[in-house]
C-alpha cells in the first residue's frame, strides 16, 4: 500500500472499490476467455493427459516382469502387490506417496502421550490454518514482495512439507529379511574374520538393527549408538556378552532388553562379531 | 423437528377449530404408527410386519395428505362463506378481536394463521417429516450394523503338546473359516508351564501376544531368528477346526514395528516409539487337552515374565488408544467389542 | 452488400448449412437458455494479462474428468469382495485388479490413468493452491471460494485414502489398517469413527463394500458438487491479473495517474471474427 490517503477509508470499502474498479478495468481492457484464456488451458490439459497416459504406458512396459508376474516391480512399482495378508509376519506397510508426510509425522511424535498430536492434533490445526487464510490474511495488498510473512511462510510450508515427504518416502525398517542381504558387504567393508561370521548373521537377523545401525544399514529413530566400530572400545569379549545378557548390569540405566534367550554360544558368537567391528575404511 | 416452526399438525387444528370443522385429524398419528410398524417389522419379521405397517402408512400418509391439501383443492368460494361465519362465531365466543391485522380484508382472530403462514409451516413441516423418513432408515444401515453382533470366535490352535515349555512360536491362524483369508492373524505363543494358584489347583498358562502394534495396528514382528537352526524346534503347520495353523519356532529378544518404529520387550511391553500401550494379548482356555484362543484385550503393562506375571488387563481399545494415565480420558466411550 | 443481387448458389447453399446448424442451437436457446449461459462463460472478459500459471485450475480439473471417465470404466469390472476364490485361493477383488490389468482389452491402460491420473489430480490441486496463495488471489471477494478449493483438495485426499484399498493387496490393506487406526485415536469419538468405518471390529470385506461405495458415489458426487460451486465463483467473481502485472486490473488509481503504460487502451485486444457479433451481448441472445 503505497498511498497514504488523505481520510482514511475502511479496509471493507477499500476493497470494494478495488473489486469494482477490477470488474471496470476486466470490461474495458480483457479479453474474452474463449479463445485466448481457453487455449492455454487446452494445451495444459494437454500435457496433463499426455503425462497420465505416458505413465500409464511406463506402468505397463516396465512391470510384469519374467514370468507375466503381477507383483513385479517396474520402474514405477509392481502393477499389485500380493494379496492382503492380515495376518503377514514380514510385511512393510507404506502409504501412498501424498501421505509420506503423515506417515513420516507419526514417526517424529514417538512418545505415547504425543501420539494424538501426530494423528490428529497437527493434521487438524494445519487444514484450519488453510480453511482460515483468508481471515488470517485480510490486507488487500496482492504482491508477493508487500507479503513477507505469508511468503516465509509458504516457504517454510512447503520445505517442511518436501523434507517430511522425502524422510518418509526413504525412511527404512530394519527388518531382519532386509538387513540379510547387508550381510556380505559388512564382511567385505569390516574385513570380518571367519569365526565373526556367523555373528554377522545372527546380528542381522536378531533384531539388533532394530535399535542400532551398523555401516549403515538399520534404523537410527529411536537413537541406539552405532556398532560399526564398536571393536575398536577395547570391550572384550566377556563384557560383550556380559552386556548383551543383561545390559543394564553394564550400562546401568540402559534402556536394552536382555539378549539372554539367544543362549552363551550364540551370545558369543555375536560378541566375536561386534569385537571384529573396527569401523570400516 | 423444527423447533421455530409451528407444526403443521397444530396449524392445522388450530384452523379447524375455527372454521368448526371436524375434530383435529389423527390421520399423522396413524401414519406415524405405520412407520413404527415398518421399522419395528425391519427387526423382526421384514416380508409380513413390514409390508403391514408400509400398508398402514401409505393409508393414513393418503388420508393426511387429502386433508392437508383439502384446502388448496378446495375452491376458495366455498371457503370464505365458511370463514364469514366461522367469524361470527368466534366473535361470540371468544374476546372481541382487540387488533386487527391491516392487511387482512376480514379482522381474523389472533388465534388464527394466514393461509401463507401455514403453507408455510406444512411445507417445511412435511420437508422435515420426508427427510427424517429418508434419512432414518439410511443412517440406520449405513451405521448400526457397524456396532451390532460382534460374535466372539474361538481359534483351536490343536493340542497343547505341540507347545514345548518355555519355547516361542509365532502362530499364524484364522479366527473365522467362514470369512476366510480376511481373518487370518498372527499371534506370539509360549507355553508357561502349569501355575499353582493359593489353592493349588494347577493350570496351564500361556503367554499368547497380538502382533498389532499398540501404536497404529501395523504387524509387529519378532526381533530375533526364527528356525529350528536357531531355536532347535522344528516350525509346523497343523489343521484344526479353523483350518491352517502355522507355527513357526522363534527366539524373540522382542518386537519391532515395521511402520513408526516402536519397539516391544518379549513380554509386550513397549520400550521404545510411540506405542501408548503393551501388545494386546489373547484370553485363552483349555478344551480337551487342546489350546482355544478367546478374543482380546488390552494391555497397559506386564510386570514379570511367563506364569509369575503380573497383566494390567483392560477391556480391548483400539490402536493408540491409552488405557492408563490421564490420556484415558480421551477415550471415555468404546463402541461395543466382543 | 449494399447492392441487392440474386445471391449465388454456393450463397444460398451456404445460408442453408448456416441454418441447419443454427436451428438446433436456436431451439434448445428458446427452451432453456443454455446457449446464453455457455457464450456467457466462453466470451466473458478475462484480465488480458493472464498467465501459464492460471491454467493450473483447468488443468487440475481436466485431472478430475479423466478419473471420472476411467474410474467409471473400471466399475464395470473390479468386483469388491474381499472372499477368497476356491478356485486360485486368492482374493476376488484382487483377482479382479489383475483381471483388469491384464485381460481385458486396453483395461491396464484405463487403470494406469486411474492409478496416475489420481496423483496428477492430487499433484495439480497442489500447485493451483499454491499459485492462489502466490497471487493472493483468496483475498475478498474470493475468500469463499478459497475455502471450497481447500475442501476439494480434502476431498480429493480422501479418495486417494478410499481408492487405495479397492486392489485388495498388501500396501492396500496395511495402509487401510494405519489409515482407520489414525482415525481411531481422534478424542472422544475417535473410536466410533473407525468402528464405524470398518464397518466393524476388523477390517474385512464390510470395509471393502464400505471403501467402494465412499470411493464412487459419495466423494466424487461431493466433489462435483464443489467444483460446480468453484467454476460458478471463478466465473462470477473473475480471475485475478498477477499481482505484479504493470497492468493489474483493478489496480490502484493513484498508481494510474502516473505515466504507465496501459495497452489496453489504444491498442484494443483483437477479437476472433466470428465471436465479435457473440460478445456484443453475453449472457443474452443476438
Amino acid at each position: 500500500m503505497a498511498a497514504i490517503p488523505k481520510e482514511k477509508p475502511s479496509r471493507t470499502d477499500e476493497s470494494r472499490a478495488e473489486f469494482a474498479r477490477y470488474k471496470e478495468d476486466v470490461k474495458a481492457r480483457g479479453k474474452p476467455f474463449y479463445p485466448y484464456a481457453m487455449f492455454h488451458d487446452t494445451i495444459m490439459s494437454m500435457v496433463v493427459v499426455t503425462v497420465i497416459v505416458a505413465l500409464a504406458a511406463i506402468w505397463k512396459w516396465s512391470s510384469w516382469g519374467p514370468g507375466h508376474d503381477p507383483t513385479h516391480k517396474g520402474l514405477l512399482g509392481p502393477v499389485v502387490d500380493p494379496p492382503a495378508d492380515p495376518g503377514t509376519t514380514s510385511f512393510v506397510p507404506r502409504p501412498d506417496w501424498y501421505f509420506y508426510f503423515l506417515f513420516y509425522l507419526l514417526r517424529i511424535f514417538k512418545w505415547p502421550e504425543s501420539v494424538f498430536l501426530g494423528t490428529v492434533g497437527v493434521p487438524t490445526i494445519a487444514l484450519m490454518l488453510l480453511i482460515g487464510l483468508p481471515f488470517l490474511d485480510r490486507r488487500r495488498v496482492r504482491r508477493p514482495s508487500a507479503r513477507p510473512v505469508a511468503m516465509v511462510a509458504a516457504v517454510l510450508t512447503i520445505v517442511s512439507m518436501a523434507v517430511l515427504t522425502w524422510k518418509g518416502a526413504t525412511a527404512k525398517e530394519a527388518l531382519a529379511s532386509e538387513v540379510k542381504q547387508d550381510v556380505p558387504r559388512w564382511i567385505a567393508q569390516n574385513h570380518l574374520p571367519k569365526d565373526a561370521i556367523p555373528g554377522a548373521h545372527l546380528f542381522a537377523v536378531a533384531g539388533c538393527t532394530a535399535c542400532h545401525t551398523y555401516l549403515g544399514s538399520g534404523g537410527s529413530n529411536l537413537g541406539a549408538p552405532d556398532l560399526s566400530a564398536i571393536g575398536t572400545r577395547g570391550l572384550g569379549i566377556p563384557t560383550q556378552i556380559k552386556h548383551l545378557e543383561n545390559p543394564s548390569s553394564v550400562t546401568p540405566g540402559s534402556p536394552m532388553p536382555p539378549f539372554a534367550s539367544l543362549g552363551v554360544p550364540r551370545l558369543t558368537q555375536l560378541a566375536k562379531f561386534l569385537e571384529a567391528s573396527k569401523g570400516g575404511k | 423437528m423444527e423447533p421455530e416452526q409451528p407444526s403443521p399438525d397444530t396449524e392445522h387444528e388450530s384452523l379447524h377449530e375455527e372454521q368448526h370443522l371436524p375434530p383435529p385429524t389423527l390421520w399423522p398419528i396413524g401414519f406415524a404408527i405405520g412407520i413404527v410398524v415398518v421399522l419395528v417389522g425391519l427387526v423382526i419379521n421384514p416380508e409380513l410386519i413390514s409390508s403391514i405397517g408400509a400398508v398402514i402408512a401409505i393409508v393414513f400418509g393418503f388420508l393426511w395428505a387429502r386433508d392437508a391439501t383439502a384446502e388448496l383443492r378446495g375452491q376458495p368460494l366455498v371457503v370464505e362463506p365458511e370463514r364469514r361465519e366461522m367469524r361470527e362465531a368466534g366473535e361470540g365466543m371468544t374476546a372481541p378481536p382487540a387488533d386487527q391485522q391491516g392487511v387482512a380484508l376480514p379482522p381474523v382472530p389472533e388465534t388464527a394463521v394466514t393461509r401463507s403462514r401455514f403453507l408455510e409451516g406444512a411445507t417445511l413441516g412435511l420437508g422435515g417429516v420426508i427427510g427424517g423418513l429418508i434419512t432414518v432408515p439410511v443412517a440406520g444401515f449405513a451405521l448400526l450394523p457397524s456396532f451390532l453382533s460382534q460374535k466372539q470366535h474361538k481359534v483351536d490352535l490343536g493340542p497343547l503338546s505341540t507347545f514345548p515349555l518355555n519355547k516361542w512360536y509365532i502362530a499364524t491362524f484364522t479366527v473365522d473359516p467362514m470369512q476366510g483369508e480376511v481373518s487370518r492373524r498372527t499371534a506370539f505363543i509360549r507355553n508357561n508351564g502349569t501355575v499353582t494358584d493359593s489353592k493349588g489347583n494347577a493350570s496351564p498358562s500361556f503367554t499368547i501376544i497380538s502382533n498389532r502394534c499398540a501404536h497404529l495396528g501395523c504387524p509387529v514382528q519378532a526381533n530375533g531368528p526364527t528356525g529350528q537352526k536357531f531355536t532347535g524346534n522344528p516350525s509346523i503347520t497343523e489343521h484344526t477346526d479353523n483350518g491352517r495353523v502355522d507355527l513357526e519356532s522363534v527366539l524373540p529378544a522382542g518386537y519391532g514395528c515395521p511402520c513408526h518404529g516402536g519397539q516391544y520387550d518379549p513380554e509386550g511391553n513397549r520400550i521404545a516409539g510411540p506405542p501408548v500401550r503393551a501388545l494386546d494379548r489373547y484370553a485363552f482356555e483349555v478344551d480337551n487337552g487342546r489350546l482355544i484362543l478367546l478374543s482380546t484385550y488390552s494391555v497397559a503393562k506386564v510386570v514379570g515374565t511367563g506364569a509369575q506375571a503380573k497383566i494390567y488387563k483392560y477391556k480391548q481399545a483400539g490402536p493408540g488408544q491409552h488405557v492408563d494415565g490421564p490420556e484415558q480420558w480421551f477415550y471415555p466411550l468404546q463402541p461395543p467389542h466382543h | 452488400m449494399a447492392v441487392r443481387r440474386k445471391p449465388t448458389k454456393a450463397e444460398l447453399r451456404r445460408q442453408r448449412m448456416e441454418e441447419l446448424v443454427n436451428f438446433p442451437l436456436d431451439w434448445l436457446e428458446e427452451r432453456s437458455g443454455l446457449i446464453g449461459g455457455v457464450r456467457y462463460f466462453l466470451f466473458r472478459n478475462v484480465p488480458a494479462d493472464v498467465n501459464w500459471m492460471q491454467t493450473l485450475g483447468s488443468a487440475a480439473l481436466t485431472a478430475f474428468l479423466v478419473q471420472a471417465i476411467t474410474g467409471v470404466i473400471l466399475a464395470m469390472y473390479y468386483v469388491p469382495s474381499a472372499a477368497t476364490d476356491p478356485a486360485t485361493g486368492k482374493p476376488v477383488a484382487w483377482e479382479s485388479i489383475v483381471n483388469i490389468s491384464d485381460g481385458v482389452f486396453m483395461g491396464w491402460l484405463v487403470r494406469g490413468m486411474h492409478r496416475w491420473g489420481a496423483s496428477v489430480f492430487i499433484i495439480l490441486m497442489f500447485l493451483h493452491m499454491g499459485r492462489v496463495f502466490l497471487f493472493g488471489a483468496y483475498k475478498y471477494p474470493r475468500e469463499l471460494n478459497w475455502i471450497i478449493g481447500v475442501l476439494i483438495l480434502v476431498m480429493g485426499m480422501m479418495e486417494g485414502f478410499t481408492g487405495y484399498l479397492l486392489p485388495w493387496d498388501q500396501t492396500a490393506y496395511w495402509a487401510t489398517v494405519v489409515g482407520i487406526n489414525l482415525n481411531g485415536t481422534a478424542p472422544f469419538l475417535g473410536p466410533w469413527l473407525a468402528q464405524f468405518l470398518r464397518g466393524g471390529q476388523e477390517i474385512g470385506g464390510e470395509t471393502l463394500t464400505r471403501f467402494y461405495s465412499l470411493h464412487m458415489l459419495v466423494i466424487p458426487g461431493a466433489i462435483m458438487a464443489l467444483i460446480g460451486l468453484h467454476l460458478y465463483l471463478v466465473i462470477r467473481l473473475g480471475v485475478t491479473s498477477p499481482p505484479w502485472s504493470k497492468d493489474a486490473a483493478g489496480m490502484e488509481p493513484e498508481q494510474e495517474e502516473e505515466p504507465r503504460l496501459r495497452p489496453g487502451l489504444t491498442r484494443p485486444v483483437p477479437r476472433p471474427a466470428g465471436a465479435s457479433a457473440l460478445q456484443a451481448e453475453p449472457g443474452g441472445r443476438e
